[in-house]
Order: C-alpha cells, then structure tokens, then sequence
C-alpha cells in the first residue's frame, strides 16, 4: 500500500494532516448558507447551479429572488450580454437543465436575441440541455486520474448505478458520464457529483458514497 | 505545513496555510499578515507597484511565463479609458490543481493580489474567472471577497486611499478554451469562449474592448508578499532569470501526490524521489510531463534537469504551469497520450481548421492503433498532421495537441512499432 491510498473523507488526501476534518477541507463552516437573493452582489452570480434540489418546474424563473440576484449580476458589468452566463447558471439551477423555454426567457430579460443564446448555451459542457437523474455523477478519466484508475471508477458507478453512461437511472436519481480534468489531479480519482467534489474515489468507496447521497 | 504534504527542502510562500482552516477567514488572514501589501501599495504610486514587480522577477504562472511587471508595464497610461484586471481562475490544464488549493485555503491572498494588480494598472474593477466546476471554492472565494467589502478592502474608498477597486467573481460553464485569455475575456462578455485573433492586444484592446491584463491565480497571489516584502527579497530564492518560488502540482504515480513550493531551480530528479517520495510499489520511472498536457513528454532518463523556465526549455520540454504527471514502467503511453489527444479534441472550439480536424483525426487514429489496425504509416501520419498543428492557428491549444503526441513517438517509437506489428486490439473493449 502506498501513502496516497489513505482516504479522509472524500475532501482530499489529508496526508500530514489526519486531524482535518471534510467540513475543514471544503470550507463549510465558514461559508455558511448563502442566500437566494446572492448576496453581496459582487458575488451574486455564483451561486452552485446544479443541485439535488430544484426550483419550480413551472412558471417564469426570474422571480423573486432570482430576480433580485439577476437584478445585482448585471449590475457588475459594462452590460446586459455580460450577464449571460449568470442568468444561464440560474435557470439551470431553478430547473435543473437549461430548455429552450428557458433560454427564450434569459434571451428576453437580457434583451438579447434567443438564437444568440442558443448559440452561447450550447458552446459550454455545464449547461445540460436535458433534464437528468437528481444526481450528476461526473468521473474524471483524465490523464492523472487515469493512471490512478478513473476508468475503474467510472465502471464501478455504472454498475452500481445500472446505467450505461448518460442514461438516467430508472429511479430518476443517477446519471453517470465521463468528464475531463476536474482540476483535483493530485487527489484521483476525482468525481463530481453535483456541487460537489468527492476525492480519492477508489472503485471500492462507490456504494459509501451512494448511500451518503441518499 | 503544506496540505496534504510537505518536505523540509520547500519555500512556502504561497503555501505556508494550506491546511489550516482559520487562514481562511479575514481576521485570520490579517493574524497572518495579509492585506499588509495592499496597505503598502495604496502609499505608493502605482508605477512604483509596478517596477516592484518587475524588480521581483516574478514571471506569469499560467503556462506561458511571461515576466508579470513587463505585462503591466504595457497598460496605457491615462488612456482615459476604463481598465480592467483578468483573475484567470479557470484551471482546466490536465495534471494542474494548484490554483483550487489556493482558492480553498488562501482566498484572502488572491483578493489582495487582485486589489493590488488592478491598482497597479489603473483599473477599478478586477473580474476573476473561475471554472465552473469549481463550485466549493467559488463559494468559499465568494464569501472573502464579501468579507473584503465589509471590511473596506474593496468597493468605494479602499482603506480610507480615496482609492475605488471592485472585484467580482464570475463563474464559467464548463469549457477548457476559457483558459485561453482572448477565450476567456469572450466568455467574460457573454458569448462562446472562442480565442479572438492578436493584435489588437489585450492591453490595448481586451474585455469589454477596453485596456485588459489578465494574470493567473498564483501570479495574482504573489504579489502581495512582493509589495510586503520588497522585489528584491523574493530574488533571494530561484535563478537569475526564473526568480521566487512556484507550486509544483505532482500527480500520477507518486508517493506523495500534492503541491509542492520549490525555488525555482531545484534539480527535477531530486525533487521527484526525495520531495515527492519516488514512484510507489517499488516500480521504475517510465516518462514524465513536467509542465501539464500541453508540453513534450520527457523520458526517465532525462530528468536530471533544473526546475526552471530555462531548465526546461533546454531539456527540450516546458514548465508550463509546472504540473507534473509522473508515469511508472507499467504505463501504456500509447493509451495516454490517446486520452490527451481525446481531451484536445473534445476541448477545441472548431475556428481553425488544423486544430479542429487535426485533433480529431489524431484521435481516431489513436483509437485505430490501440484497436489493433494500426500501421507504421500511422506514426508518419500522426507526425505530418501534427506539424500541420503547430504555429499555424489563432491559439496554442493545436500546438499543445500535438506536443505529445510528437514527444512520445520520438521517445517511445519501439512501444508504438510494437503495437502496430502486434495487429491485435490492446484493449479488447475499443473496436
Ligand atoms: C488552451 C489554453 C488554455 C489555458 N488555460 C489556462 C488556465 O486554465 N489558467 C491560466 O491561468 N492560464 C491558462 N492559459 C494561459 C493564458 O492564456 C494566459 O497566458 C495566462 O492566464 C496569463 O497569466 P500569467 O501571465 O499570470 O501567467 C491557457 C492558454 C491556452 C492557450
Ligand atoms: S487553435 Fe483550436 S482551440 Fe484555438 S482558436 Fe483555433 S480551433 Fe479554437
Ligand atoms: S486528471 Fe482527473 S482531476 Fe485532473
């Protein structure tokens, strides 16, 4: 066995620091809840835009708080197209996926023609175009991780997921797919899931963290 | 301390917190001496700030190197228009995850930075561009920088110096290209990230067509200890032409997986067996790529070199972003150069045509090869487009694509002709 296969908790190898908690190596504590509004507005448009729990399926997006958030966002900019990708960023957070309804509606509060929006949505991987499971279970099968055994780990999801990559599972809550680089290459095999990252993923830790999400 | 390891043979200038939770916080940071250079700044003329930077030697940690006081340097001076700082947050290069660690433990110290750089340029207003995916310390950022405001670092007035300087945070979508600053500042502005052609260049024209410098996240993050300290004191440590410190992300098989802050020059062999704790399982080293995806493969046998820019250069490869992936002996290098080669070509925002087919027809043939119908035409092919790649598009991503693939045939051609002589798939499930 070799050093790095200490596990703390899925936040990152804790090496020479097995007194740190999850909590302490994600920052939660210290960030807290922000509000729906967005807060300050310097910081309004990032709030974390896929999530397990969801806005209304129906109804207009930019209501509210949303609203309110979209209302700070443009603020920061020289202008309304500036304000693009945060108001895309919120619809996929209501709804969970960006629909064409969705993008018309972004197109119309930004004064900007739906096509255009079309055009920018679909450039960016983040921005899913179709609903999926409750949970988006992102493997890395980049270099780092792959020499580490992100293909394994991708595997082991799919499996225990009963999935073939993409696929919602028939519960609705899984949807397992490849990603590239997560930027976590020291800790692999890195997977995101949601919001958030989980770290060290062997193929062995796959149930434990299904049953964490439940 | 250096989360998650550290070795006496370190300079921790950047990373002397990561791993302690309470520096995080403002009062923590101030505890710890942060916001002194933003302090010390606001007392001199910006033109002094920058000079102290280019007294520092400090040079651009994103991949390309480029001395950071020359950068600002190029900025007009009253051009009576706005200006703008670029925070690039976007790390996305394989192999690079220094900038998150930064991020997550030190948010405090990129805020400084960006106050500090934006002053210096004569910009009120620093946007930094973080990737999408990195939603945990986007929130953690996000909750600094309102710190920040709260306790007058930012905004209107800054500590009292009469002084406006805003920053926001801007969260991206998920697209490599981001990383790349003309692809970035498009982004920044609403649209697809696609590289815009230079000249005009970001300095003269760049986010929102207005004058634009545009700084990595660890460049940004030693500036404040420059102004702290002065130019000349980070000198102390490196080369006379690769000045400081720079964290070396080591991932792949290795001991001790991490970030590391190493002088520049320390010697690359001793770094990777004494600091990083050698290759696991009692294996060989087989190839290392120093510097992330994007630069030439080096062979074990070549890597009794020093860690600088022109260490690097000479050994025939590049610092890049100084993200090492280390390779044991049971590495199938025509596997993994396959996925960089797939990443690029996922990656490549399809505006020039040699990146674009390029890349994927690279990427097919890596597939035909691992798939067992392979031939040795295929290596001259796989040359040709690559030569076909470099120096002839808007960006470098197409250079990149091809920087492994060319490394690795050169250095590792008997594990390719093995391969296309052995004519049977490698992997059984690629067909
Ligand atoms: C395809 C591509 C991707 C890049 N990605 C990043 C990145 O993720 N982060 C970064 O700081 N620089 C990245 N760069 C380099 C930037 O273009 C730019 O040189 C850098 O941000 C400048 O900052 P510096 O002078 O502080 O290094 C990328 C370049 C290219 C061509
Ligand atoms: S080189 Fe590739 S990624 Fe860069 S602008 Fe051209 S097509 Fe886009
Ligand atoms: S290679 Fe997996 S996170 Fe970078």
């Amino acid at each position: 066995m070799s050093v790095n296969d200490k596990n703390p908790g899925f936040a990152g190898d804790t090496g020479e620091f097995p007194n740190l908690t999850e909590a302490d190596i994600r920052g939660t504590a210290y960030v807290g809840t922000r509000p729906l509004d967005g807060g300050h507005a310097s910081v309004a448009g990032t709030m974390p835009y896929q999530l397990a729990t969801r806005g209304p399926a129906e109804g207009p997006i930019f209501t509210g708080p949303y609203e309110e958030r979209l209302a700070k966002v443009i603020s920061r900019y020289p202008d309304r197209q500036a304000a693009l990708l945060p108001a895309l960023h919120i619809a996929h957070e209501v709804r969970g996926y960006v629909s064409p309804e969705a993008m018309e509606e972004v197109a119309e509060r930004l004064q900007l023609p739906p096509a255009y929006v079309r055009g920018v949505t679909t450039f960016y991987t983040m921005y899913n175009l179709q609903p999926l499971g409750k949970y988006l279970i992102q493997v890395c099968t980049n270099i780092s991780c792959n020499l580490c055994g992100g293909e394994d780990v991708l595997h082991a999801f799919l499996e225990a997921t009963g999935t073939e990559m993409g696929e919602v599972s028939a519960d609705g809550l899984y949807t397992v797919i490849e990603v590239e680089c997560l930027g976590a290459c020291g800790f692999p095999t890195a997977v995101q899931i949601n919001e958030r990252y989980f770290e060290n993923v062997k193929p062995a830790d796959v149930p434990t963290i299904l049953e964490q999400l439940r | 301390m250096a989360y998650p390891y550290s070795h006496p043979s370190e300079v921790r200038i950047l990373s002397k917190y990561f791993g302690d939770p309470e520096a995080r916080t403002l009062k923590g940071w101030e505890a710890r001496g942060g916001y002194q250079g933003l302090r010390k700044a606001l007392g001199m003329e910006r033109g002094d700030v920058v000079n102290e930077v280019k007294t520092s030697g400090l040079r651009g940690r994103g991949g390309a190197g480029f001395p950071t006081g020359v950068k600002w340097s190029f900025m007009p001076k009253d051009s009576g228009k706005p200006h703008f700082l670029l925070c690039n947050a976007d790390e996305s290069e394989p192999g690079t995850f220094k900038d998150r660690e930064l991020m997550r433990w030190t948010p405090h110290q990129l805020i400084e930075g960006c106050l500090i750089g934006a002053y210096a340029i004569q910009a009120s207003h620093a946007y930094i561009y973080i990737r999408g995916e990195f939603f945990e310390p986007a929130q953690i950022l996000a909750r600094a920088i309102e710190e920040a405001y709260a306790a007058g670092y930012a905004g209107k007035d800054v500590i009292g110096s009469g002084v406006t300087l805003d920053i926001t945070l801007h969260l991206g979508a998920g697209a490599y290209i981001c990383g790349e600053e003309t692809g970035l500042m498009n982004s920044l502005e609403g649209r697809r990230g696609e590289p815009r052609v230079k000249p005009p260049f970001p300095a003269v024209s760049g986010a929102f067509a207005k004058p634009t410098t545009i700084n990595n996240v660890e460049t940004l993050c030693t500036v404040p200890h420059i102004l702290t300290n002065g130019g000349a004191w980070y000198r102390q440590w490196g080369t006379e032409k690769s000045t400081g410190t720079k964290l070396f992300c080591v991932s792949g098989h290795i001991a001790r997986p991490g970030n590391y802050e190493m002088p520049l020059g320390f010697n690359f062999k001793e770094f990777l067996y004494d600091v990083c704790g050698g290759i696991p399982n009692d294996r060989k080293l087989k190839a290392v790529i120093p510097g992330g995806s994007s630069v030439p493969i080096m062979a074990a046998d070549e890597i009794d070199v020093p860690m600088d820019y022109e260490g690097f250069v000479a050994a025939g490869t590049m610092l890049g972003a100084g993200s090492v992936i280390v390779m044991d002996e049971t590495t199938d290098i025509i596997r993994q150069v396959g996925r960089m080669v797939d990443f690029y070509s996922h990656e490549s925002c399809g505006q020039c045509t040699p990146c674009r087919e390029g890349t994927t027809w690279a990427s097919k043939i890596y597939r035909r090869i691992r798939a067992g119908f392979g031939t040795e035409d295929d290596l001259q092919t796989l040359l040709d487009i690559s030569d076909n790649m470099t120096g002839k598009t808007i960006c470098v991503l197409s250079d990149s694509c091809a920087a492994p693939i060319v490394s690795s045939i050169q250095k590792f051609r008997d594990e390719y002709l093995a391969v296309v002589e052995r004519s049977e798939p490698v992997v059984a499930e690629i067909a």
